[in-house]
C-alpha cells in the first residue's frame, strides 16, 4: 500500500496501462477494480489520451468515484475510489 | 496453408472416414443439407440449410477458414497470436482451426452471449474477455467487442495480435461467394427463388446474395434485421451497431425486422413440431418468411446458422417450470 503526498489517499492497487489503447484501459481497470472492497483506491496510470474522457466516463457509469486526475505531456494518472454497488 | 478447390468431397459418402477433421467442411461437392420446414410452415416451399451440421457447429466455420487461409497466405500472422470479436460462432470455429495450426487466440465477446459458448471456447483453449456492448463509454456504442479486439490488435505496437476482422474482412463474403451460395444453386437445381438470412458480420448475405443475384438477378433476396435491444446472438440491428464494412446493401431486395418473441415461439415449434433442434436466429429468420413471403408455389432457401445447443440456459429460463413433473 502507497500513500500519495498530496492528499494522503492510502492507494491498494495500481494498474499501469501504458501502451495499451482504449478501450483496453477501461476494461483492465474495471478487472483491477473488482477484488477491491468498497472505500478502496486504485491509481491507475494511461498512455491514450481517450483515457481522459472515457476513464471519468466509466466511472461515473460504475458508480465509482473519482478522487485525482494527474496529467503530464505523455501520462495520465487517475485516482478511482470503488464505490458500493459494485 | 493454401485454400484448396471445394468442388471435390475429402472421403467416400458411404464410409465417411476422414483424415482430419477440417475435411469434413462443406464444400458443393458435399454441402450441408437443406431440410424441408413442412410441419411448422406447410403453405411455402421453404427449406432450411442446416449449417450447424458443420464440424464446429455453425454457419461462421465457412468464414473462418477463409480468414485464417487468408491471413497465412498473406503472410499476416508473422508470429502472432490471432484477436477476434465474435458473438461466438466465430471465435468457436476460428478457435478449433487456430488450435490445429498452434496459434493461440483470445476472443473478445459480449457478456451476454450464453455461457454455453464462452465455456465452450475456454474449452478448446481461447482465452475469452467477455465485455459489456457499451464498454466504451464514450467512442464506441453497442459495439464493446469490436472496440476492444481493434484496441488488442493496436496495442503493444501491433506485435503481439493480428485481428481476422469478420467485420471488415472481404474473405468473409468470399467463403459464402465460394461456398455457400453455390451449394444453394446446385441443390436446389437453379429453382431457388428468395434466399433470407440475418443481418450479423453480413458474410452471409451479401456472398450469397452476390452469387444468386449473379446466376438470376429476379432472386429474392431478404435481410432480416432484430430489435435495438434485442436477445438474438449472432443478428444485429443497425440501428445500434455500426454497419461492417462488408455489407453490400445493393444485393439485398428487402430487410424484415422481427421482435424477440416471435423469433423465440419459432424456435421451439421448430423444436417441437419439426424437430429441428435449431438456435434463435433460425427462428427469426423462419418468422420473417412466414411474415414476408408471398409466393406459395415457390422455393425458399432459409440459413440455419445454428443449432438450440448452446442457447439451453437462455431457453431454461424462459421455459420456467415448462416440461417438469407436478405434485
Amino acid at each position: 500500500m502507497t500513500t500519495t503526498p498530496s492528499d494522503d489517499v492510502a492507494i491498494v492497487a495500481t494498474l499501469d496501462t501504458s501502451g495499451l489503447l482504449c478501450p483496453l484501459p477501461v476494461y483492465k481497470a474495471a478487472l483491477a477494480l473488482q477484488p477491491l472492497a468498497s472505500g478502496e483506491v486504485l491509481e491507475l496510470i494511461c498512455t491514450d489520451p481517450g483515457s481522459l474522457a472515457d476513464i471519468p466516463a466509466m466511472v461515473r457509469q460504475r458508480g465509482d468515484e473519482l478522487l485525482d486526475t494527474n496529467q503530464t505531456d505523455t501520462t495520465q494518472v487517475f485516482l478511482i475510489r470503488k464505490g458500493a454497488s459494485l | 496453408m493454401a485454400i484448396e478447390l471445394k468442388s471435390q468431397p475429402k472421403t467416400d459418402r458411404r464410409r465417411r472416414r476422414y483424415e482430419d477433421i477440417r475435411d469434413l467442411l462443406p464444400s458443393v461437392a458435399d454441402p450441408t443439407p437443406l431440410v424441408r420446414v413442412a410441419q411448422v410452415v406447410p403453405d411455402r416451399r421453404l427449406y432450411l440449410k442446416l449449417e450447424w451440421l458443420n464440424p464446429f457447429g455453425s454457419i461462421k466455420d465457412r468464414a473462418a477458414r477463409y480468414l485464417l487461409d487468408g491471413l497465412v497466405e498473406r503472410g499476416e500472422i508473422d508470429g502472432r497470436e490471432l484477436v477476434e470479436a465474435s458473438s461466438g460462432n466465430t471465435a468457436i470455429a476460428l478457435a478449433a482451426l487456430a488450435a490445429l495450426e498452434g496459434l493461440g487466440l483470445a476472443v473478445t465477446i459480449p457478456d451476454g452471449v450464453p455461457q454455453e459458448k464462452q465455456v465452450l471456447l475456454r474449452m478448446l483453449g481461447a482465452e475469452v474477455w467477455a465485455t459489456p456492448d457499451d464498454l466504451c463509454p464514450i467512442d464506441h456504442p453497442k459495439d464493446g467487442a469490436i472496440a476492444l479486439a481493434r484496441s488488442l490488435a493496436a496495442s503493444e505496437g501491433g506485435n503481439r495480435y493480428v485481428m481476422p476482422n469478420q467485420y471488415e474482412n472481404h474473405d468473409n463474403v468470399r467463403a459464402h461467394y465460394e461456398t455457400t451460395g453455390p451449394e444453394i444453386w446446385e441443390q436446389t437445381g437453379g429453382e431457388v427463388r428468395s434466399f433470407y438470412a440475418g443481418f450479423g458480420t453480413c458474410g452471409t448475405i451479401t456472398g450469397v446474395g452476390r452469387y444468386l443475384k449473379e446466376r438470376d438477378p429476379s432472386i429474392q433476396v431478404v435481410a432480416i434485421e432484430p430489435q435495438p435491444g434485442h436477445r438474438l446472438p449472432g443478428l444485429k440491428s443497425f440501428a445500434e451497431a455500426a454497419e461492417p464494412g462488408i455489407l453490400d446493401r445493393s444485393v439485398i431486395d428487402d430487410v424484415v425486422r422481427v421482435d424477440d418473441g416471435p423469433a423465440y415461439d419459432m424456435t421451439l415449434r421448430l423444436h417441437r413440431e419439426n424437430g429441428l433442434m435449431v438456435g434463435p436466429s433460425t427462428g427469426a429468420i423462419v418468422h420473417a418468411v412466414q411474415e414476408h413471403a408471398s409466393a406459395r408455389d415457390e422455393l425458399i432457401v432459409g440459413v440455419s446458422p445454428d443449432s438450440g445447443v448452446k442457447y439451453t440456459s437462455y431457453f431454461a429460463e424462459m421455459l420456467g417450470s415448462e416440461g417438469l413433473p407436478t405434485v
